[in-house]
């Protein structure tokens, strides 16, 4: 995985220095608040419902054992034990002082982290695939790109000011794992002709107008990228609106100019700026490259007879490799999905022992490498299959053996109400209601994406839900709409509402009748998502809403 | 106050941002976009103040006999000022380029880096953020990952360049 | 018709460790029981300026009021956000307990 040379060193101790003037100057006055929080936005620092909240890059979802040590070391020392990890490959600490903030970068610093960008009206953290190095179908390990693109997008002079946040993700599979389409850009990297490129998406989001991306350009030789994502936010720089902020991401001006005359602006762009001055040399791309060279993995047997056994004696192991385990590029081995929804808990968060036992694993059996995934879970990305009982094991050692990846209880869900200050309703406790009551049906079902926001800015996903649910005030009461059909993938789509909303109580029934309509209604080996898009939207809404 | 990299200047431009005041024929003068015509008509150094959302192409006729541009920043935190400035530079503009408006010390480099020679923010920024903090911001982040920006020397030029040397 | 008014308590966040206060008679506290309460639309207009203060000597970020009932011992916000706030913390447990040792 990449390391920090010299200069990227310096780059982030100065920044963190930068940063720590900056909250000395807040308080002695320099600073207004009004000009201090755009700046501690985009070193991560949100002031929440209850407190402050750190949110930390975990640029493109990967991360070494040290690396989540150190998080681990976060949460105890400067927080309150846990942390919780986001769908956009971050995590978030809930209760850090201000005061020690400065030190907090300084940790991160010191394992090559930190929480530049991962908030505020500027390119956000690049988000990529976490099974990048495992897919058999990728092209090449998109980290590479991601990184490029990190190292672009940092403290760009240009575009630290933006009229609002502006998020990338960089797959380099035709199975999208990273919610391409529902990025402000999407890159994702093809083959044409003998030649390896990017195709660009544009305009996509959720929040309160999604929007699934277009694109933008079909093929874009490898040397342009730079400059042409450049050229494309100039032109959302200089045109975007900035006169109401719920209209000022690009989606809003690739919709009101449209697509065709948003791509004339961008390549007018392009070809009158001085590309070469903006790309990468290749050199340093060949740079990026050797530090994501596949590792290497001694050879291991497809098959392994004492696995097998395993499977055969412990039902919960068989159950765990059956939901929770990836195929893997390299035979005789796979890549293991850390579900962090064990059922009833709170989707995404991981207390600081846990921390600590996953890095641990992924030292012993993973090639000391932990991928975040936008699902809210944690992957190890290189294991052998003869090692696959014993990380189970000391997953279950620490409650995180859940094996329900992909499943109804496989559930994404924003902090909501009980931490966030924009949320208008809970989250986490319907993430749990529902995880408790449908736990035991959760293999019969099959695979079934629940997800949940507080409010209409949509963190939590609910568009893309299969079952979307997003959670309002109405009137002093929280009110749940539910949508149904949404889909993350490369098969993207928005959900579409059912009807009036539900009462909070309401919601795991709700959820109920729905998941017990399709199992009604299913063919064969038919998914929820499947059933939905062949009878449509007129059962589900009957169970709902007849009398 | 005025500052360029260098710290606080004096400014020499009367900035004429009331539609009353007369352009006189001599003396320095920054001009609304909609009074340009008029102030081009005199010998003397002449100055236009654009906002954020000018058509640069409509200016570019005018480049080789503008003195200055000033680019308002209406909010610190619009930052269509900064692409402003790239593309001005990239139209070919080689004349004086200043950010006018409530920009803050954090900015400082940014701003320069995007082609900006001097910054002109109003007493209420200026009491709270002295020059030298504006001076101090310059030297906190070094090294910049960016190409093709006329303030610093890119990381990646850097290693290229330790590569070379290294043979 | 005027709208019924609520006795209301001023709130903002701390301005070095963040967490949610309320203005008391002794200054800002995380206890809202010791909150000043305001019975009329005067007090509340006096209460935000005792807030302002409080922006600008640097103790607190963003106050605001917030609606109360004064029919149990301390006030008790209207608004589920606001009782949720006001507790200091999340309504749920922070994380599940760990099923240590299950698996054994």
């Amino acid at each position: 995985m990449y390391r920090y040379d010299e200069f990227d060193h310096r780059f982030v101790a100065e920044r963190t220095s930068e940063f720590r003037g900056q909250v000395q100057r807040r308080l002695e006055g320099s600073l207004t608040e009004d000009e201090f929080k755009p700046l501690r936005l985009m070193n991560g620092l949100y002031l929440q419902l209850h407190a402050y909240m750190l949110r930390v890059a975990i640029p493109y979802g990967t991360l070494n054992s040290r690396q989540m040590r150190m998080l681990a070391h976060i949460a105890e020392t400067w927080d309150k034990g846990y942390g919780h990890f986001t769908t956009r490959q971050n995590i978030q600490f809930n209760w850090p002082k201000l005061k020690d903030v400065p030190d907090i970068l300084d940790a991160l610093a010191s394992v090559e982290m930190h929480a530049i960008q991962t908030s505020g009206n500027c390119i956000r953290n690049t988000t990529s695939d976490p099974l990048s190095a495992v897919a058999p179908e990728e092209i090449e390990d998109p980290r590479v790109t991601a990184e490029l693109i990190r190292q672009w997008s940092s403290l760009h002079p240009e575009f630290t000011f933006l009229g609002r946040k502006f998020k990338i993700a960089v797959t380099a599979s035709d199975q999208d794992r990273v919610a391409l389409k529902l990025h402000d850009i999407g890159v994702q990297i093809v083959q044409k002709d003998g030649r390896t490129g990017y195709r660009v998406l544009v305009g996509g989001g959720m929040g309160r107008t999604p929007m699934v991306a277009k694109e933008l350009r079909g093929f874009l030789p490898r040397e342009d990228l730079l400059p042409y994502l450049e050229a494309s936010m100039r032109v959302y720089n200089l045109h975007g609106r900035r006169d109401n902020k719920y209209k000022a991401r690009i989606k809003i001006l690739v919709h009101e100019i449209e697509i065709d005359a948003f791509r004339d602006q961008v390549e007018a762009e392009f070809v009158q700026m001085d590309r070469s001055a903006v790309a990468a040399p290749s050199e340093e791309v060949d740079r990026i490259i050797a530090y994501f060279v596949p590792p290497t993995l001694p050879p291991q047997a497809e098959d392994n007879a004492a696995i097998a056994r395993m499977r055969k004696v412990d039902p919960e192991f068989d159950a765990w490799m059956r939901r929770n385990i990836h195929i893997h590029k390299r035979p005789g081995y796979r890549a293991v999905t850390i579900s962090l929804k064990p059922i009833g808990g709170v989707p995404g968060d991981a207390t600081a022992e846990q921390m600590r036992a996953m890095a641990d694993l992924a030292k012993s059996y993973a090639n000391d490498e932990l991928r975040v995934t936008h699902e809210q879970n944690i992957v190890l990305p290189h294991v052998a299959v003869g090692d696959l009982y014993q990380i189970y094991r000391g997953l279950a050692a620490i409650g995180l053996d859940a094996p329900n990846k992909g499943l109804v209880t496989d559930i994404i869900a924003c902090p909501g109400l009980d931490y966030c200050g924009l949320a208008t309703a809970r989250s986490i406790p319907v993430a749990q209601a529902i995880s408790t009551r449908l736990a035991d049906r959760q293999e019969e079902i099959g695979p079934l994406q629940v997800k949940i926001s507080g409010c209409i800015n949509a963190c939590g996903h609910h568009h893309v839900g299969h079952i979307g649910i997003l959670g309002l005030d109405k009137a002093g009461t929280e009110s749940y709409q539910i949508t149904l059909g949404g889909d993350a993938t490369e098969t993207a789509a928005l959900g579409e509402r059912t009807g009036p909303g539900f009462g909070y109580d309401e919601v795991p029934v709700v959820v109920e009748k729905l998941v017990d309509t399709y199992l009604d209604k299913r063919e064969a080996k038919e998914t929820f998502l499947q059933t939905y898009r062949r009878v449509g939207m007129e059962p589900f809404k009957e169970a709902l809403y007849a009398a | 106050m005025l500052l360029d990299a260098s710290g606080p200047i004096v400014d020499h431009w009367t900035n004429l941002d009331d539609p009353e005041f007369e352009i006189q024929q001599d003396g320095q003068v920054i001009v609304p976009l909609h009074r340009l015509g008029q102030a081009l008509e005199r010998r003397a150094a002449t100055g236009v103040l654009i906002p954020n959302d000018a058509d640069l192409e409509e200016l570019k006729p005018f480049f080789n006999r503008l003195d200055l541009i000033a680019v308002d920043f209406p909010s610190f935190a619009d930052g269509r000022g900064f692409s402003i400035a790239v593309r001005l530079r990239d139209l070919g503009y080689r004349g004086r380029l200043r950010a006018h408006g409530p920009v803050i010390a954090d900015q400082f480099a940014y701003l320069l880096d995007c082609g900006f020679d001097e910054a002109w923010v109003p007493d209420a920024v200026a009491d709270r953020q002295p020059a030298e903090q504006w001076l101090a911001q310059l030297g906190k982040i070094t090294h910049v990952y960016q190409r093709g920006r006329p303030g610093q020397r890119s990381i990646l030029d850097q290693r290229r360049d330790a590569r070379v040397s290294a043979g | 018709m005027p709208k019924t008014f609520h006795p209301k308590v001023l709130t903002a966040n701390d301005l070095i460790n963040g967490n949610s206060v309320f203005l008391t008679p002794e200054g800002w506290s995380d206890r809202i029981a010791d909150a000043m309460t305001a019975l009329t639309p005067d007090q509340a207009s006096d209460l935000e300026a005792l807030g302002s203060r409080g922006v600008d000597q640097n103790d607190v970020v963003g106050p605001y009021l917030v609606d109360v009932s004064l029919d149990s011992d301390a006030p008790v916000p209207l608004t589920r956000r606001e009782r949720i706030r006001a507790a200091g913390r999340p309504s749920i447990a922070f994380i599940e307990a760990p099923k240590v040792g299950q698996a054994a």
